[in-house]
């Protein structure tokens, strides 16, 4: 039985507009204008339990708000979602004692107190068994490398070490289902790399579904097989990351070390060049005709030593919010 | 299916027997215990700062002795407002008493409420298994304002003393402790109103400033709105009971005076405050959910 | 005539120059359009604002009532009592500096002083003009209801007939809100050397309530202690302006005590100007 299931889910704002300057002040005071925002538009998709699946897409696509539906935390316009077979937005306790979320640079613990205090909080709100719990406990923080931490206060500790701190919040009571809004944002790379390392083994050992919206490409190659792709509130992508290789990475990069000092004219007519250095370019060459350019580039010139690359993940992706934002922008076209 | 599985319907299983087996107020009361030591603790991380509220809490209430007694001296014994020196004192106290638990038990976290609101960390608070009112309302103490309890007490139990031909009446007694906290129930239920109401309105006033005003309705005897101000007084008295909080325990227990009616109004009126705000409070969350991004 | 050309009076005050006033200006019309912007909080507002009033007049009615017909308490008739507890809302509006002492300390702790070595903004003067525009609008705000309420409590009032008490009174109010100003930001000063002055801030604000005369006139009060307070800058913030306006200080003892609350005035300016330079350079020091 799937985890998740997603159907149809929208979610509509109004905003209202605020004039400029004064007199706009003055006039704000008796009537308002407003316009619509679909934030989330008509998003479907089935989760099964034990994936580890990625949000991604550029600011104000919709991934948390999308996030905070499966919540619960938000109310949907229209749509309907399963969740661990609770509806969200009823929030029934047995709902909310088996998922967590963790939302990246915002903080769920007691600042002033030792993050060993705000567990034990967690503890009390969450009925858990002492025995368990400190087993649990004891678990995570060997995991996280943060043993000797706990007894300090959190506002001392620095943004990773807080952020493992979260995790092992969000992880005390065993929950099924963790959702994770940028978790690994503004953090250094060693912080990012541990976190992503026990969210891995976590799942991998607990079968515990993760949900994550990043930013960070390194995330999403670290963890996640399957993405899905949203903008402007839509799901442009759904699949796994190997295949958006294939669909939006219509070209590959290949890199020419030419003999002798510069690179030869005319090597337009084989593909976009994308730089020149000395002797070494770059060109981007359609998928298909790579073979054929390549026999042609060696027939005429001398080469010293050939790179065939798929374009990075981050340019891949790129291309895909551009198009859906293309897509996006023709439908809104005013009549 | 294979192992993730296994291992969820095995967790199933333990959720549902954990579920079972704490709930109710036991676990509500375990909790709040836990809240409360915590809340002390983190005073004390900040001592300095605790002990200026501290002292700030003993001086307010030395002002306000000394405004009475210097009022009381230029009347010459006369009742104001048909209370006497003792029996006003028994007001002070009583006034302070309940203004004290409102201050340790609620006020920080309503006041929190708007900023919770306001920054979008009210999510965290809805998304824990435990009644969201409980939560918001009561998650810290602030055990600097706590003195203030003891002190009205102790002002009240000095009134008493000093009040001529005064006697111990259990019966009396008991009224007066259920009115008292009759009133703490309306006004946690006014406060707990105000505090929502900041889901709907962009307020330039913090709780604090608001719930000021209100007691200023609460720290008199309803009998100064006389003559042509009576309808006020009547107005705060039966159709926003703020008044009632304080003047009917202290009129109960100081003046001796059982009115059954305003008595039963007491309890009558208690019992829907308390209703009207939870559900008034749901609303709120309810539209702070479909407003929220 | 500029003053470029026109060598200045050397009694005059120095004309700031051109553009620094353009900028407070703007700043004072753009704090403005803010307080415009919280409608709700401003209908709210008013309208709570006067039931502490209310409840305070009919207190000192039974008070009165007490006392016995036509007896005044430490030579306040009753008229003269409500009287004066409308009029210290006046001083108040213009003394009251909510948030300054705060704001100071907090920009400090969290570095925003960066905003003031870096650009070409002088802290006190951009924090003055803020005021100025927040009072303005506050006072412009609050008149119509203000007149109202003194519309209905006129009964109360004899206005004074002399000019000089008028123009005493004035006086005393710029002055109350030049003494508020600089003592919260002396205060808010000492976020420099403190790390958390909010404490100390809190009980300061408690103790001006009673101080300043706020709660009542510092007359009732046994005499030692009204000696006392009498002394203290606090009265200047509700107490004394209320009592010019009642003609209870009157001729020379008025001029004198102008020119004492002058005297505070300018020593409170004085540690602020004073504080802030030490304080920056303590701030400097550290690294900010």
């Amino acid at each position: 039985m799937p985890i998740i299931e997603a159907s149809g889910l929208s979610k509509t704002y109004r905003v209202f507009q605020k004039k400029e300057g004064f007199l706009g002040a003055v006039r704000g005071l008796f009537r308002r204008q407003y316009k619509e925002v679909h934030a989330v538009d008509g998003v479907s998709f089935t989760i099964e339990p034990g994936e580890m699946v990625a949000f991604l897409g550029p600011n104000g696509a919709g991934k948390t708000t999308t996030l905070k539906m499966l919540s619960g935390l938000i109310y949907p316009s229209s749509g309907s979602a399963r969740v661990l077979d609770f509806v969200p937005w009823h929030r029934a306790d047995a709902f909310r004692r088996r998922f967590s979320l963790v939302m990246g640079q915002k903080n769920q613990l007691w600042w002033d107190l030792p993050a060993a205090d705000s567990f034990h909080l967690h503890r009390e709100i969450y009925s858990l068994d002492p025995k368990e719990f400190e087993r649990t406990l004891a678990e995570l923080t060997e995991m996280f490398e943060v043993k000797e931490l706990t007894r300090q206060p959190v506002r001392e500790l620095s943004l990773g070490e807080r952020m493992k701190m979260e995790l092992i919040a969000a992880l005390l009571h065993r929950p099924q289902l963790l959702l994770l809004d940028e978790p690994t944002i503004g953090l250094d790379v060693l912080a990012q790399v541990t976190i992503q390392k026990c969210l891995k083994e976590y799942n991998a050992s607990r079968g515990v579904t993760m949900l994550l919206t990043s930013h960070y490409m390194r995330d999403v190659e670290a963890l996640c097989k399957r993405v899905l792709v949203i903008t402007h509130g839509k799901v442009v992508y759904d699949g796994p990351l190997a295949r958006i290789t294939e669909q939006f990475g219509q070209a590959k990069l290949v890199k020419l070390h030419f003999d002798g000092d510069g690179v030869p004219d005319g090597l337009e007519v084989y593909g976009e060049v994308t730089g020149r250095e000395g002797p070494v370019a770059s060109l981007k060459v359609d998928r298909s005709r790579v073979s054929e350019v390549l026999g042609a580039i060696l027939d005429r010139y001398t080469v010293l030593d050939v790179t065939i690359q798929d374009p990075p993940l981050d340019q891949m992706i790129a291309r895909v919010f551009e198009e859906g934002r293309a897509r996006h922008e023709s439908s809104h076209q005013p009549a | 299916m294979g192992f993730p599985a296994c291992g969820l319907a095995g967790r199933e299983v333990l959720t549902r027997k954990r579920e079972k087996r704490e709930g109710g107020v036991t676990r509500y009361l375990r909790l709040w215990f836990a809240l409360g030591k915590f809340g002390l603790l983190r005073e004390m991380a900040f001592r300095g700062n605790f002990l200026a509220r501290l002292a700030v809490e003993v001086l307010w209430f030395g002002i306000m002795l000394i405004f009475y007694d210097a009022i009381f001296a230029q009347t010459a014994g006369n009742p104001v407002a048909g209370w006497g020196r003792y029996e006003y004192y028994f007001f002070v106290g009583c006034y302070f008493a309940l203004g004290g638990l409102i201050e340790t038990l609620f006020l920080s976290n309503c006041g929190e409420f708007a900023d919770l609101v306001r920054s979008g960390d009210l999510d965290f608070y809805l998304l824990k298994p435990i009644d969201e009112q409980f939560l918001l309302t009561c998650r810290d103490l602030d055990w600097a304002t706590a003195p203030n309890v003891l002190m009205g007490a102790g002002l009240m139990v000095f009134a008493l003393l000093n009040m001529p031909a005064w006697t111990f009446d259990p019966l009396l007694a008991g009224l007066f402790l259920a009115l008292f906290v009759c009133g703490l129930g309306m006004a946690y239920s006014f406060l707990l109103l105000l505090m929502s109401t900041s889901v709907w309105l962009v307020r330039n006033q913090s709780l604090y400033e608001l719930w000021w005003l209100f007691t200023t309705l609460m720290r008199y005897p309803r009998e100064i709105f006389r003559g042509s101000w009576e309808l006020v007084g009547r107005l705060f008295t039966y159709v926003i009971p703020i008044m009632v909080a304080t003047n009917v325990p202290a009129n109960v227990m100081a003046k001796r005076l059982l009115d059954p009616v305003l008595v039963g109004y007491t309890f009558a009126a208690t019992a829907a405050l308390l209703y009207l705000s939870r559900k008034f409070f749901r609303l709120a969350l309810r539209r702070y959910r479909s407003a929220s991004s | 005539m500029s003053p470029a050309t026109n060598p200045p009076d050397a009694l005059a005050l120095p004309l700031p120059p051109a553009r620094p006033f353009r900028k407070y200006f703007n700043i004072f019309r753009a704090s403005l359009t803010e307080r415009l912007a919280y409608r709700a909080d401003f209908f709210l507002s008013t309208m709570l604002r006067f039931l502490p009033v209310l409840t305070t007049i009919l207190l000192w009615h039974a008070i009165y009532a007490a006392a016995g017909t036509g007896r005044s308490l430490a030579g306040y008739s009753e008229d003269q009592m409500i009287a004066y507890l409308l009029l210290v809302h006046i001083s108040r509006m213009f003394s009251s500096m909510p948030g300054l002492a705060h704001g100071i300390a907090r920009d400090i702790r969290d570095g925003n002083l960066k905003k003031y070595l870096l650009q070409p903004i002088e802290m006190i003067p951009y924090l003055l003009s803020y005021r100025v525009a927040h009072k303005a609008a506050y006072i412009a705000t609050s008149a119509l209801p203000y007149a109202l309420l003194f519309f209905l409590c006129r009964d109360y009032f004899t206005l004074p007939t002399d000019p000089w008490i008028w123009a005493g009174y004035l006086v005393s109010l710029l002055l109350g809100f030049l003494v508020g100003f600089f003592f919260e930001a002396t205060i808010g000063m000492l976020g420099f050397w403190f790390l958390q002055i909010g404490s100390f801030l809190y009980v300061i604000n408690t103790m001006s309530f009673f101080l300043s005369g706020h709660m009542l006139p510092l007359d009732v009060l046994p005499a030692g202690m009204a000696e006392v307070l009498k002394f203290l800058p606090f009265k200047y913030l509700a107490y004394y302006p209320a009592t010019i306006f009642l003609g209870k200080v009157q001729g020379e003892e008025l001029v004198w005590g102008l020119v004492i609350e002058l005297a505070w005035a300018t020593a409170f300016i004085v540690m602020a100007c004073w504080l802030y330079r030490r304080g920056l350079r303590h701030y400097s020091a550290y690294g900010g």
